[in-house]
């Protein structure tokens, strides 16, 4: 019964996720619900994890290489995201040309 | 967190579900994990993307008025419906009968063990190539955007 609310309330999450960075003009909206749908599908693995191999902890390992992938990604994307910055002074998101010189 | 318009709340926001994530670690009994998504998440990743939101010029957000326009309504409604249909894939699936086959024999002198030394054997032993990858990766990602952002 409780691995079931999990998942449910992990399906929310990733679907909280996908609508905020779908819908969002913002890019630094964008990063932060992508960062929230890796939590969720990270919940997702420790829970099966707990659930399923109770001391190999094979989803353990793989969620924090996922959580370190996760703040790569998020350096990356904020450095992208202050460069255009730089040089458009503007972020809105449907200007996808901004990275030409 | 997205239906908030000020981008400093949202930014908030995202750092209190993320300690509520950490929460939900330590119920599922793998403490390492909490722990690190406690220092990664919320101490740094969340700290970027609140300097990433403080760059930005904050008066054109005052007057970004949140509309609500038909691609919005469509995606809403397609997110709606990837919900639905992800909560009734759950509730159908008997996962009791997956534990039951394949329940796998535990080694004794593994339950002596915390959660912390078990990931530190783990990532030595099974996993290391990954874990050389991800330092690889980690290295490669920092001089990046340190080259990026000498311009």
């Amino acid at each position: 019964m409780m691995l079931e609310h999990i998942l449910v309330l992990n399906a929310y999450l990733f679907s909280i996720g996908i609508y905020g960075f779908i819908t969002s003009r913002n890019m630094v909206r964008a990063l932060m619900c992508l960062e929230l749908i890796l939590n969720a599908v990270n919940i997702n693995f420790v829970t099966f994890s707990d659930f399923f191999y109770s001391r190999q902890l094979k989803g353990n390992i793989f969620s924090i290489f996922v959580i370190a992938i996760a703040a790569v990604e998020a350096t990356i994307g904020s450095t992208i995201v202050s460069s255009i910055y730089r040089n458009k002074k503007s972020t809105r998101i449907n200007q996808s040309t901004l990275l030409n010189k | 967190m997205v239906l908030l318009t000020n981008p400093i709340y949202s930014a908030l926001s995202l750092g209190l579900v993320l300690v509520c994530i950490s929460l939900f670690y330590i119920l599922s009994n793998s403490h390492f994990v909490a722990a690190a998504q406690l220092f990664i998440y919320v101490g740094a990743i969340n700290v970027l993307i609140l300097f990433a939101v403080m760059f930005m010029n904050g008066s054109e957000y005052y007057k970004d008025f949140n509309l609500w326009t038909i691609g919005n309504g469509l995606t809403s409604l397609v997110c709606t419906s990837i919900l639905v249909s992800l909560i009734t894939t759950i509730l159908d699936t008997s996962w009791y009968r997956i534990i039951w086959t394949t329940r796998s024999n535990q080694i004794i002198e593994q339950d002596l063990l915390s959660n912390s030394q078990q990931i530190g054997i783990h990532l030595a032993i099974d996993f290391f190539l990954p874990f050389e990858f991800i330092s690889i990766i980690l290295l490669v990602a920092l001089i990046g955007a340190i080259v990026v952002d000498r311009q």
